[in-house]
């Protein structure tokens, strides 16, 4: 059980562009209907020409920053994960560190784990703030995912970022942070090589063996650990690569529709990867209120799951952002296939 | 087009002293035969804004409409790219203007 | 001593793919050479305008180099840019050292070569001559004037179809002039049905890539009049911000109006004693902010005074660009403003042919560089 972390600030992006399933299907000459119903997603969001992970993270952190009012220089560290780091060899983390306004007294840190690097950047902020080495952490889950041309990814792969700061002052905590485990093992169903553009996948082999295994895996690890279970919390957030493995996870778990409704944002703005379970949790902070206790589980591929409990405070009712998740959601342009070959590849 | 990462380093500089500033558009153009570089990204309205403070900026504007370009429209200066380096370059992060 | 144009020459402007820089600049300066009677041997000092050589040629040290084409050696020799108006800039330096006593006899160049590159790469090389927060915003120079445009006509309340006015002024004028890129007329139809190139600005409102190149001889004289000689009567120069954001006035150009005031003062004559007049029409909107900030209209007019035909040959007073200006003549960067005043010579000499301006006493060439971050206005007389 940790003491010193919660949540102090946060702040989501969503690019304005949105690609309907339907308009890439009539592309490929498939079914709209029978994807739409297949993965539960009806469009996703797709990044500008002019936009990347690091944009995308600014906008995000900008807004975390505003809702704690924080200045950028007492924040002691930033974590950024991504499995589209606009460069293989330059920190993300100091770019996005220097626009914000941040002095030069941080540790930054690029991360990646695929899906999960931005909750693995919260695990470890986390800890640097429990063993009282800093006052003020914020981690970054972003990314702007590419998917090969008429592979099943490409209905899903989106953009978009979420940033949270975390603090150890009590007093200032929206959501407590009360324990976390992982779950890893080494299992190749998504991956992407050095230079390539476009990440492989393993078909099924995505499923049981690796979003399910591990997702339920760290979950039940987390119940034994903090002698809980799925009835005992208010709302759960699953990682969302689709419609339907959130739900299935959470059914195995326990858990009921309406304790999973509020985190499931997928089927509006597809799987933007590291900032994925991190935005379905900002949805859900954004729409409740008082004491309640909420379980989030990412997933990585490689693999990995990060499960965590939180608690949100009577403080988060007053926490408002302008430019609050649902802003961005309703924010949108509607492109065509043709727009979306236009703006993406721009890695 | 290969820009010099020192340039490109001081001008980041003044990118987080600008974020977040307001102004209005006074006057705009739709660039549609871009200079080497800029060729992927037109037509697109390059505008000029009067920040809140009276500070003249000439920047691209982003997320916009048709009705987005007119005279005392509100804008905000947010993060973008400025242009696709080539393949092994420092990519140039910069100031656009968005319709508030 | 009073300065005096003795010799001119100037080549076709155009897509003049099989001519080299120095081929143009032969061609040009051996025309001056023969039109004024001396040998390159009187020649004190060179001066060159040219703004693109090392943008896109990456040749620089130009004074030395046409020397070594011309067969000068020892001479000095400059290079002296200041965007599109290197070629006003370079002749007003030739002036300057006229006047001061340190050279009797210069020869002036002014030179562009454009066509070995491709069109984004020369947009790109143009915008060199603006601000560098411009470039960051993807503008290009059409983009830049399209802006003032924008103003402009927003404040004066001019539509599209007036501003489009001027080119068919343009093309009229080139019609009569061999040398022009353009020499044929053009209808207002065609000048609306053409592309947007930067809104509201389209294709036919803006000035062409060109080669080409022009060449004066200028000389100091104490008391005696020339014969074919045209005097120098002023020479002024302003500046203002480099970038539109500098700018408190989007409908007018500073640096033209102060560089107006002062070569008028010198000169002891007010606008309307102008009779023939090249100004700087890079695009539709640039001759209307000229011809109003040179004081021939009154501000938001201009248009109006254009479509009456109030500067057309046989009606305009002034004459506005006899050769086809920018527009319809050609602008090779460089070249452009000596260009302008192988013109008003010409005029003023009475040797201008099917497009003489009757009874030109008094011309005014008027250079600008950039969006206005520099302007030269001068004066001549016959």
């Amino acid at each position: 059980m940790l003491k010193n972390v919660g949540i102090v600030g946060f702040g989501a992006y969503l690019p304005r562009n949105r690609i309907k399933i339907s308009e890439i299907a009539s592309t490929w000459g498939k079914k709209a209907k029978d994807l739409e119903s297949a993965l539960c997603v009806q469009e996703k969001t797709v990044a500008d020409f002019d936009e990347d992970a690091v944009t995308m993270a600014v906008e995000a952190g900008e807004n975390a920053i505003s809702m704690f009012g924080i200045s950028p220089e007492q924040i002691e560290a930033i974590y950024v994960g991504s499995e589209s780091h606009p460069y293989a060899v330059n920190p993300s983390a100091t770019i996005i560190a220097e626009a914000l306004g941040f002095d030069s007294d941080y540790m930054a840190l690029d991360l990646e784990f695929a899906c999960k690097a931005g909750t693995g950047g919260m695990q470890n902020i986390a800890a640097l703030l429990e063993a009282k080495i800093i006052n003020y952490g914020m981690v970054i889950g972003t990314d702007s995912a590419q998917a090969k041309p008429h592979d099943i990814l490409e209905y899903t792969a989106s953009s978009g970022a979420a940033s949270f700061i975390l603090g150890s002052k009590k007093e200032d905590f929206l959501v407590q942070l009360i324990d976390f485990v992982s779950y890893s093992s080494d299992t190749p169903d998504f991956w992407r090589r050095d230079g390539v553009s476009y990440p492989s996948h393993q078909g099924r082999f995505t499923g049981e063996p690796a979003y399910f295994t591990h997702v339920i895996g760290a979950t039940h690890a987390l119940f034994k650990k903090s002698k809980t279970q799925a009835s005992d919390f208010d709302y759960a957030v699953f990682h969302m690569p689709n419609g339907k493995f959130p739900k299935e996870a959470g059914k195995r778990l326990g858990f009921k529709d309406k304790q999973l409704e509020p985190g499931l944002v997928v089927s509006e703005i597809g799987n933007p990867y590291s900032a994925s379970s991190l935005l379905g949790f900002i949805n859900l902070l954004e729409q409740i209120n008082g004491e309640k206790l909420i379980l989030v589980t990412s997933y990585g591929s490689g693999a990995g799951s990060d499960s965590f409990i939180f608690k949100t405070t009577k403080k988060l009712k007053s926490a408002r952002n302008l430019k609050s998740f649902k802003f961005y959601l309703n924010r949108k342009r509607y492109i065509s296939y043709s727009t979306f070959l236009k703006f993406s590849k721009r890695i | 087009m290969s820009i010099s990462p020192v340039k490109i380093w001081r001008h980041q500089k003044i990118i987080s002293s600008l974020l977040k500033r307001k102004g209005k558009i006074i006057s705009w153009t739709i660039v549609r035969t871009p200079p080497a570089g800029y060729e992927q990204e037109a037509p697109y309205p390059v505008v000029l804004v009067k920040l809140d403070d009276g500070l003249r900026f000439v920047g691209q504007l982003v997320d916009w409409e048709e009705k987005d370009l007119k005279f005392g429209k509100k804008v905000e200066a947010v993060y973008r790219r400025i242009i696709k380096p080539d393949p092994e370059g420092i990519i140039p992060y910069g100031i656009k203007f968005r319709p508030l | 001593m009073k300065p005096f144009v003795i010799g001119v020459g100037v080549t076709k402007f155009g897509e003049l793919w099989d001519i080299s820089p120095r081929n143009l600049v032969k061609e040009a300066v051996t025309q001056a050479l023969a039109d004024s009677g001396i040998t390159i041997s009187e020649i004190d000092a060179v001066f060159v305008g040219n703004m693109l050589s090392g943008v896109l040629g990456n040749q620089e040290n130009l004074g030395a180099l046409y020397n070594d084409e011309l067969g000068l050696k020892g001479v000095p020799a400059f290079k002296i840019e200041g965007a599109c108006a290197s070629g006003g800039l370079a002749f007003h330096n030739a002036l300057n050292s006229i006047l001061a006593n340190k050279y009797k006899t210069c020869l002036v160049i002014g030179v562009e070569k454009m066509t070995d590159h491709k069109p984004e790469e020369i947009t790109n090389a143009l915008m060199a001559a603006a601000h560098e927060e411009e470039r960051t915003a993807g503008l290009t120079f059409p983009g830049l004037y399209a802006i003032l445009a924008r103003a402009y006509c927003k404040k004066y309340k001019i539509t599209e179809k007036d501003l489009a006015s001027v080119s068919v002024e343009s093309h009229y004028h080139a019609a009569l002039n061999p040398k022009a890129q353009f020499p044929f007329k053009v209808t207002l139809k065609q000048v609306m049905e053409s592309n947007y190139i930067a809104d509201p600005l389209k294709l036919l409102e803006c000035s062409p890539i060109s080669d080409g190149a022009a060449a004066l001889i200028v000389a100091g004289f104490d008391g005696k009049k020339m014969k074919r000689g045209v005097e120098v009567i002023a020479s002024e120069v302003a500046t203002d911000s480099l970038g539109l954001s500098g700018r408190n006035d989007l409908t007018t150009l500073k640096s033209t109006v102060l560089a107006a005031k002062k070569a008028y003062e010198q000169a002891k004559i007010v606008p309307s004693d102008v009779d023939v007049a090249e100004v700087h029409d890079c695009f539709s909107i640039a001759q209307v902010l000229a011809l109003e900030d040179l004081g021939f209209f009154k501000k938001g007019t201009s248009l109006k005074e254009v479509i009456k035909g109030k500067i057309r040959l046989g009606s305009g007073a002034p004459v506005v660009n006899p050769s086809g200006g920018l527009k319809a003549c050609g602008h090779p960067i460089g070249a452009s403003g000596v260009k302008q005043i192988v013109e008003i010579t010409i005029q003023l000499r009475g040797e201008a042919g099917k497009r003489q301006v009757e009874g030109a006493k008094i011309g005014l060439t008027h250079n600008v560089g950039g969006s206005g971050a520099i302007a030269i206005v001068n004066l001549l007389k016959i």
